[in-house]
């Protein structure tokens, strides 16, 4: 601080103060994924009956915690310009390693769900380390891990879905005004996430490496730490996903989150974070959690087929993102 | 150099003019002779390039017209451009690395034989082309991206000249080429005029644009400022007239004391590219470093900068030895580097100006990991004001900014950071003349206050201005070091062949 | 219940006739097992009850038991089958992933002279028929399981209930004849189906769409389920609106997982397909037919094994 010249004749004004942050780019940004939200709402609510209700915006909250916690590790992941498609076998594995825990070795809750945590924060260790210090495209090692953890799952499972019961429930079971716990735990790691990527050192240092690593090594910072742990989060996210997960269904399913990781990509992407990464957001990815959620809850209730269902879905992701390449490029030029 | 001529223009431009967000080019008339070469000079951003692509096909005008021998012109795409006989030789490379040279000459056109590719003839093609820009001892087969970035360079205008070539864009052409090359692509033009094909050169190289032009347009804030016979301007006039006012007179290089030893150089050595180099750096003191391209000097610079490891040697810097494994150690040693590539690895772009400030220097402006958005923007505003910056405030993309005002972003990163000695890798590569300036002022101010600096400039009238020491390099040599004062440009150039000169004539760029 | 009696009857004959005969024959006949997704209990449990009969009666004969990645590989399940033909196996027991794509490699391998036997999913009548293949069925009819578990489901029910219906992969054969068999014993009773949508067999599909259909119907009663993973889904959704006990769920398969369900009436009944015996069945029926040097053509067509209902135990 006290590091800048003082003797420059500072003659020029200063700038005015500093635009108060998020910034008004921020504020458009929101605006329109919510505006696409309440449109979706809206359609829903006129095709049926049942939709606008409190009891299906309830079943949603309940749904989405392990998307929405998902998400935010995959923003992360994303912004530094990386990918991690095992995300849906690290959950998988993770709940598997679980409900294996407190069934069979007997350990309790308590000692389950930390053994989970730890198991997907070091699938993710792996991933990170080997795909950073060797320099291989994280695409290629979390595809590698995709394969590993499935196979892990099936393994610890012995294929089978195992029951858990008892108490795993209390933490999906609806609460207050029939909201579950783990959409609040959701809420919290997504606000802390948002906090982490917009008003952390380490959050700084991430969007840097995702917009130009070679700058951020020439500004004296050491990138290859941050990176992996970006993947032990992204890891650490997939396992608290798959506690969500089996304790709504209070069971491990080892075929859990097949195709999961396309789902996260998707709202992810549809939130506008880039897949070149240095440009996301955490609560944007939080409206496109929402969006492919309502999307989901809404096909569903109109009784939409299959097929139908898939089509407008893809429709949907094309379109969000095309939209907020406009928005963006409007911004841009009214700047 | 050409009279006036009554005969019809080749290219006349009416009134022409392309508005993105707002106006960048406005109004420009102009007429082109066959056989004529006119320099179109301005600062970034003027409307220079903007100018050439409309003519080139690559962007189509928003007012006015264009006329090719009295026929309206208006070419939808650089092919339909071609087809006319305009053909454009862009700044940055186009070239595809893996292809080889033959090929990257004839993309379009390749010559096929039973759907095969018919290398026999397309090698008897190409090697005419390529021994008009002095590419003739190469081989045909070579993969581009082998080639060195001047070699690529004349491949790209080689590749301009395929086919029927009426008129020729080359947009600064120069600006990566060795003397020797540029040598060789001011013959080329020469011949190119004399079989009346009609030039456009553009080039920050104002004694480059005077030496070669017939006659010199000017571009200021996207209009036309001036057109003139060249043998009628001095390169002041040029300047004056591109930048509107007089500059260069502010700058003082003088005031400045020179310290004690901060940095000692012993014996680098990194494999041929560095060899034995040994120098002093003196607190305060703007130590230059001149050679041809290909003497080591970005070599050296990484050397010092914990990029590369050297083989041998040792550094004393602030009387304790110097060893920098990476780059990071080295700033927390408090040595920084500004590179030449400032958009590609200097900054953050897309980010605001306060975050590119802070950060070599985040711990500063934050508590505990949280990062205090009040004192950053704080840090920034004072930078901006005391570098003056110009920009809307501290919350706008560096990549809005201009090329000199980006580099001070630079210069304000490594000031917040407070690194004693700062490597400036050519600090006015792409900057305006105007801009120019105000960067030199800066260095000198900063020096006075006590920062060392090594600067890397292949302009060595930059370097006399600003330097109190300018040591050469040759072949990865030092071949001399001259004060202030005891220096003269001969003295100089020679230095920076000697290495050339004894070592071996293998030297290919 | 008179296939089951007739399979079983079947079955003890082979094995009386089995032991005798395998002293006698030169060299154990080779019997490869080819199964669906090992990532699915059911196959496995299936592939487990065959090596488990082949360690016990490893007197008898040899067995190359081997399943594919997932549910869609189809063709890593034609791969395997090749392989088995390279392998030159006495007979083949064949759990197909696909109702058609698997019938020109089966075609090759009856060619190959190798005997063909098709458990669990049956191949396609039709295209079997056009390619002059007689292929014998060895499995559950899933048609009529699913009438007795919904059945079962329909006399909890007051006529005109309405339920729904979640379905399993809709191309799948035996998804396609579990919903007919659903709908066969709804339509019988009198019930209303309101929906019918896939979970593609997956319990977290199953779940958002259990949890939609939960919103939307108000009065729901029941919801049937092509499987019980997609149960499983169900049942929670149902939890989580707060519904346990005015919704049923039914399921099918038997997993074990769900037996604390069917327990606590969360589940109200599953179907019990003995899978852990299909394979030994179709390795029973194969290996009787080279005992008895019954060619491909004159095996039975179809022999059915048995459907029971599952239920609180």
């Amino acid at each position: 601080m006290d590091a800048a010249p003082s003797s420059f004749p500072s003659s020029s004004p200063s700038p005015q103060p500093a635009a108060p942050r998020p910034g008004r780019s921020a504020l458009t940004r929101y605006a329109g994924l919510l505006a696409a939200l309440v449109a979706m709402c809206v359609l829903f609510g006129a095709l049926s009956e049942h939709f606008l209700t409190a009891a299906s915006f309830r079943t949603i909250a309940n749904q989405i915690p392990a998307l929405a916690v998902m998400a935010v590790g995959m923003t992360f992941v994303l912004i530094i310009g990386g990918i991690d498609l095992s995300v849906g076998s690290v959950l998988a594995f993770s709940g598997a390693v679980m409900s294996v825990a407190i069934v069979q070795w007997d350990l309790g809750l308590a000692a389950g769900i930390g053994l989970a945590l730890v198991t997907g924060m070091v699938c993710g260790a792996f991933t990170g380390t080997i795909s950073v210090s060797l320099r291989i495209p994280s695409f290629i090692v979390s595809l590698g891990m995709l394969e590993m953890a499935r196979g892990g799952a099936y393994t610890a499972t012995g294929s089978r879905t195992e029951y858990i019961g008892g108490n795993v429930s209390l933490i999906t079971d609806p609460w207050v005004a029939g909201i579950s716990p783990a959409f609040l735990l959701a809420l919290i790691i997504v606000m802390m996430g948002h906090v982490l990527l917009n008003r952390t050192v380490f959050g700084r240092h991430l969007i840097g490496i995702g917009t130009n690593e070679e700058a951020m090594r020439l500004a004296g910072i050491d990138t290859h730490p941050p990176k992996i742990l970006v993947f032990m989060l992204m890891g650490l996210l997939s396992a608290v996903g798959a506690l969500f997960q089996v304790a709504r269904m209070e069971a491990a399913d080892p075929n859990a989150g097949v195709g999961m990781e396309l789902s996260v990509i998707a709202a992810v992407v549809i939130g506008g974070t880039s897949l070149m990464g240095g440009r996301g957001s955490v609560l944007a990815s939080f409206f496109g959690v929402l969006i492919i959620a309502v999307l989901e809850s809404g096909l569903a209730q109109i009784g939409a087929s299959e097929p139908t269902k898939r089509i407008i879905t893809g429709i949907v992701i094309i379109l969000a993102v095309v939209l907020d390449m406009y928005r963006s490029r409007a911004a841009s030029r009214s700047s | 150099m050409t009279e006036p001529q009554t005969s019809m223009p080749l290219l006349r431009l009416e009134g022409l003019g392309k508005t993105y967000s707002g106006p960048v080019l406005a109004d420009v008339s102009l007429d082109l002779h066959a056989g004529e070469v006119l320099a179109l000079a301005g600062e970034n951003g003027a409307g220079k390039s903007t100018l050439s692509r409309i003519v080139g096909g690559l962007t189509s005008a928003s007012a006015g017209s264009m006329l090719i021998e009295g026929r309206p012109y208006r070419p939808a795409s650089r092919r339909a451009a071609e087809r006319q006989g305009v053909r454009m030789v862009l700044q940055e490379l186009s070239l595809i690395p893996p292809l080889s040279i033959a090929e990257n000459l004839f993309l379009d056109t390749l010559p096929s034989r039973y759907g095969l590719l018919d290398r026999g003839g397309l090698h008897r093609r190409a090697q005419p082309l390529m021994a008009r820009v002095g590419l003739a001892d190469m081989d045909p087969e070579t993969p581009v991206g082998d080639l060195g970035i001047g070699q690529q360079q004349m491949v790209e205008i080689a590749r301009g000249l395929t086919g029927d070539c009426r008129l020729l864009i080359l947009d600064e052409p120069s600006a990566m080429l060795t003397d020797r090359e540029t040598a060789l692509l001011f013959d080329q033009i020469e011949q190119l005029r004399a079989l009346g094909v009609a030039i456009v050169y553009i080039s920050h190289r104002l004694d480059e644009v005077k030496r070669l032009a017939d006659r010199i347009a000017i571009l200021r804030d996207g209009r036309l400022a001036g057109v003139q016979s060249a043998a009628a301007m001095q390169v002041e006039d040029i300047v004056r007239s591109m930048v509107g006012r007089d500059v260069g007179a502010a700058f003082d290089p003088g005031g400045r004391t020179i310290g004690d030893a901060l940095l000692d150089v012993r014996g680098m050595s990194r494999g041929r590219a560095v060899h034995d180099v040994s120098f002093t750096l003196h607190r305060g003191e703007i130590l230059g470093f001149a050679g041809l391209v290909g003497s080591g000097r970005p070599e050296l610079m990484r050397l010092l900068f914990g990029a590369d490891r050297p083989a041998r040697g040792d550094m004393v810097l602030e009387g304790r030895p110097y060893r920098p494994r990476s780059p990071r150690e080295a700033v927390a040693a408090g040595v920084a580097m500004i590179t030449e590539d400032r958009k590609g690895l200097g900054l953050l772009l897309p980010l605001a100006i306060s975050a590119n400030v802070t950060l070599a220097s985040l711990r500063t402006v934050a508590n505990g990991g949280f990062i205090d958005h009040r004192a950053e923007a704080d840090a920034a505003r004072r930078l901006i004001g005391d570098l003056r910056i110009r920009c809307r405030d501290g919350d706008q993309p560096v990549a809005e900014l201009s090329g000199g005002n980006q580099q001070k972003v630079v210069l304000a990163r490594w000031l917040l950071r407070d690194c004693p000695v700062l490597l400036l890798d050519e600090p006015t590569r792409g900057i305006d003349i105007g801009a120019r300036y105000e960067i030199y002022a800066l260095l000198a101010e900063l020096s006075r206050q006590g920062k060392s600096m090594i600067v890397i400039s292949s302009d060595l009238r930059e370097l006399m201005l600003l330097c109190d020491r300018i040591c050469v390099m040759s072949a990865g040599r030092l071949a001399g070091a001259f004060k202030r004062g005891a220096w003269d440009q001969d003295s100089i150039l020679a230095a920076a062949f000697s290495g050339h000169l004894q070592s071996s004539s293998q030297e290919q760029a | 219940m008179k296939a089951a009696l007739r399979l079983i009857l079947a079955a003890a004959a082979v094995a009386l006739i089995g032991v005798g005969g395998a002293q006698a024959a030169d060299a154990k006949p080779k019997i490869a097992l080819v199964t669906k997704s090992l990532a699915n209990e059911f196959h496995q449990t299936l592939l487990n009850g065959a090596v488990a009969d082949q360690k016990a009666r490893s007197g008898e004969y040899d067995l190359i038991a081997n399943g594919i990645k997932n549910e869609g590989d189809t063709a890593g399940q034609i791969q395997l089958v090749e392989q088995m033909i390279v392998n030159k196996v006495d007979a083949l027991v064949l759990a197909p992933a696909d109702s058609k794509a698997l019938i020109p490699v089966v075609k090759k391998a009856i060619d190959a002279g190798i005997l063909v036997i098709n458990i669990d999913n049956s191949l396609d009548a039709d295209t079997l028929k056009s390619k002059g293949i007689h292929l014998p069925f060895v499995g559950p009819d899933n048609r009529k399981g699913a009438r007795l578990v919904g059945d079962y489901l329909a006399g909890k029910l007051t006529k005109g209930d309405k339920v729904a219906i979640i379905e399993g992969i809709p191309t799948a054969f035996n998804a396609q004849q579990r919903t007919q068999g659903f709908k066969d014993a709804m339509a019988a009773a009198g019930m209303t189906i309101v929906s019918l949508q896939s979970g593609q067999w997956e319990i977290d599909k199953a779940n958002t769409i259990a949890s939609s259909l939960l919103t939307e119907y108000p009065d729901l009663k029941a919801i049937l389920c092509g499987n019980d993973s997609m149960a499983i889904g169900a049942v929670a959704a149902v939890k989580s609106a707060g519904r346990t006990g005015q919704v049923l769920v039914v399921g099918f398969d038997n997993l074990a997982a769900v037996q604390p369900m069917l327990n606590d009436g969360r589940l109200l009944a599953s179907v019990e397909q003995h899978g852990s015996k299909l394979g030994v069945f179709g390795i029973d029926v194969a290996l009787k037919a080279l005992k008895d040097k019954v060619p491909q053509n004159k095996i039975d067509a179809l022999i059915e094994t048995p459907v029971d209902l599952a239920l609180k135990k």
